[in-house]
């Protein structure tokens, strides 16, 4: 594994308004390796979503900086901060967000035709490699409406892994699916990582999801108050019961 | 160009929207390529039926003097390239005397050939042949039926100076009008020489027809700028039928308006449906944008929505436009009075062109809207 950390967030904030300041984040300090498996944890306003939202680079933070693989992103205009995201991240969100104007096997391309750096067979072998891992093999020609709720998130995941990215970060991947499927894609998670080395950052309030991930960071009030590894588990209270 | 390919998707999810917005595109174009050649089709004609068959630029001589129509003047005339034809004319004012009844004729003396590339006289003959040998006649239509004329008949034409001229009429022509067929007729250049004692190089005038009848005052101003003609009277059309042009002017002003807002209307269609399908796809865009589409990117998708309609829907508006023309003449028949529409390749180009780019100026709100798209708002929305 490389010295240099997969991610740095260093002293992160994010302050929204300025005639009524209301801080979201603030003072978040930590360090994710290469093919690390994480977890997120806190309460409903707690500043877990702000915190996804600047390491993702969807937004940016008025406080410190977020690095990935050593280049400092905060300073990055939109054009390059997108680039980056395609380059190194993944996303898998609640929803499943599938484009339905689009394939199974189109969709899951996706982040690989935006990023362009990649052949178009190259795309298809690895989108259809990606399906068959999530057991989606030979709906690719189906059109994302024609699928069950499971396998559409599936289908997100397959598009959040296809583009090779060195960190998946999830918000909240399991939460609209039943305790079943929950699993399945907890399973997933968890053997993608130990098969191709990629890195989690998975935001949940579900306790026993964050229990099984190597480590737990906690966040309360817009701050970071926990950040251990899975041989400590906190007890259950209030902050990580979720809302 | 995945910007193409996801707005083609678009287009195709959106199947009933995208034929409406075409339709209302093709509409607008094909009222455009129909109004416009329409307009420019009667005008044409106007000026066909005006001044199509007579002289657009005259030099004459003043007072009544006859032109010493030599070479070089003829050279000088024929150098500018906005000249169609140079026809030197012996022109005179006659008297018909009939066995009951008189007429005034103004007669036109020239070479037949010459004649025919202003008058375009020999085509319209509609009885007798078209010919102008030395004491030859052609009259018109009018003419003859109010005299009882006929080819092969002699004529009587009391010419200026009182000398009564016997002629035979060689045939019968119809210009399009009832008042040049009853006052006008045409003699050999010799014949009119004889009738004004003039001599071989002596003309009353030279008329020239253009390639643009509209370029008769550059033409002129040309001519009356050259010392050669300071001794000539250089007068063209647009002078002497400002009635006419004023006509013409306000047409094409209306037809410019009614084109306007129909663009307008276009415009505002397109802009409003793409707006909508904006606002419809504000998801997705958040989806593309999350996973590492640029602003830029993005807009283009509703570009080439613009685009791939506009040139759809201003081609069909064209095969519409030209299917309406084909339906106008086939109606028109023989009716008289009536014109045909002669669809106009440049105005079509221009319409198909001006399409395109109001579909595309269309875009600019959606394509705007989308750098405002926050992927956050959308991916934490179900």
């Amino acid at each position: 594994m490389p010295d240099t950390p997969l991610l740095v967030a260093d002293d992160l904030g994010k302050t929204y308004g300025t005639t009524l300041p209301t801080r979201a984040l603030g003072g978040v300090f930590f360090e994710l390796a290469e093919g690390e498996f994480a977890a997120v944890v806190g309460q409903s306003g707690s500043g877990k979503s702000t915190l996804l939202n600047l390491i993702g680079l969807l937004d940016t933070p008025t406080d410190g900086s977020v690095r990935l693989r050593g280049r400092d992103a905060s300073g990055l205009g939109k054009r390059r901060r997108a680039r980056l995201r395609n380059e190194l991240l993944g996303f898998v969100f609640q929803f499943h967000h599938l484009l339905p104007e689009f394939t199974v096997l189109e969709n899951v391309t996706m982040p690989a035709r935006i990023g362009g750096r990649v052949s178009g067979a190259e795309m298809r072998r690895r989108a259809e490699a990606t399906l068959t891992l999530l057991g989606l093999e030979g709906l690719g020609g189906k059109n994302a409406n024609e699928l069950s709720g499971g396998q559409k998130q599936r289908v997100a995941i397959a598009r959040a892994l296809t583009n090779r990215p060195a960190l998946v970060l999830a918000d909240e991947p399991t939460g609209n699916l039943d305790t079943v499927n929950g699993e399945a894609v907890y399973r997933l998670f968890r053997q993608i990582n130990e098969e191709e080395g990629t890195a989690f950052l998975i935001v949940t309030h579900e306790r026993a999801i964050a229990q099984r991930t190597d480590r737990i960071i906690e966040m309360r009030d817009g701050r970071l108050v926990q950040d251990v590894r899975n041989d400590y588990v906190a007890p259950a209270d209030a902050s990580t019961r979720g809302s | 160009m995945l910007s193409l390919r996801v707005a083609a998707r678009f287009l195709r999810k959106s199947r009933l929207q995208s034929l409406l917005i075409v339709l209302g595109i093709a509409v607008g174009i094909a009222v455009q390529v129909f109004v416009g050649s329409l307009i420019v089709s009667l005008q044409q004609t106007l000026l066909d039926q005006t001044i199509g068959s007579s002289p657009q630029v005259t030099v004459s001589g003043r007072e009544g003097q006859p032109i010493d129509y030599t070479a070089a003047l003829d050279e000088k005339m024929r150098a500018d390239g906005r000249v169609k034809t140079v026809v030197p004319v012996r022109t005179l004012s006659g008297i018909y005397r009939g066995k009951s009844a008189t007429a005034p004729l103004n007669v036109v003396g020239g070479a037949l050939d010459q004649l025919d590339t202003i008058y375009d006289v020999s085509p319209r003959m509609v009885i007798g042949e078209a010919r102008l040998a030395a004491g030859d006649v052609l009259v018109g239509r009018e003419f003859a039926d109010a005299n009882g004329v006929q080819p092969g008949d002699t004529v009587v034409l009391v010419v200026p100076d009182g000398r009564a001229l016997r002629l035979v009429v060689s045939g019968v022509f119809d210009l399009g009008s009832a008042v040049a067929n009853e006052r006008m007729a045409f003699v050999a250049s010799e014949t009119a020489a004889d009738a004004l004692h003039l001599g071989p190089q002596e003309y009353t005038a030279v008329q020239e027809q253009l390639d643009d009848p509209f370029t008769s005052q550059q033409v002129a101003d040309r001519l009356r700028a050259d010392p050669s003609f300071a001794a000539l009277n250089v007068t063209e059309w647009q002078d002497q039928n400002q009635d006419l042009l004023n006509a013409l002017k306000a047409q094409s002003s209306s037809s410019y308006m009614i084109q306007t807002f129909v663009l307008i209307a276009v415009a505002l269609g397109i802009a409003s449906t793409l707006a909508i399908s904006a606002v419809q796809k504000t998801r997705q865009i958040g989806i593309l944008k999350a996973m590492g589409m640029g602003n830029a990117r993005a807009g283009l998708v509703f570009v080439w929505q613009a685009v791939t309609l506009g040139v759809v829907g201003a081609g069909l508006g064209v095969v519409m436009g030209l299917g309406m023309i084909a339906l106008f003449n086939a109606a028109r028949g023989q009716s008289q009075g009536s014109f045909p529409i002669t669809a106009q390749a440049g105005f079509i180009a221009i319409s198909f062109a001006v399409g395109v780019a109001v579909a595309l100026l269309s875009a600019i709100v959606p394509s705007r809207r989308t750098s405002r798209v926050d992927p956050i708002e959308v991916i934490q929305s179900a």
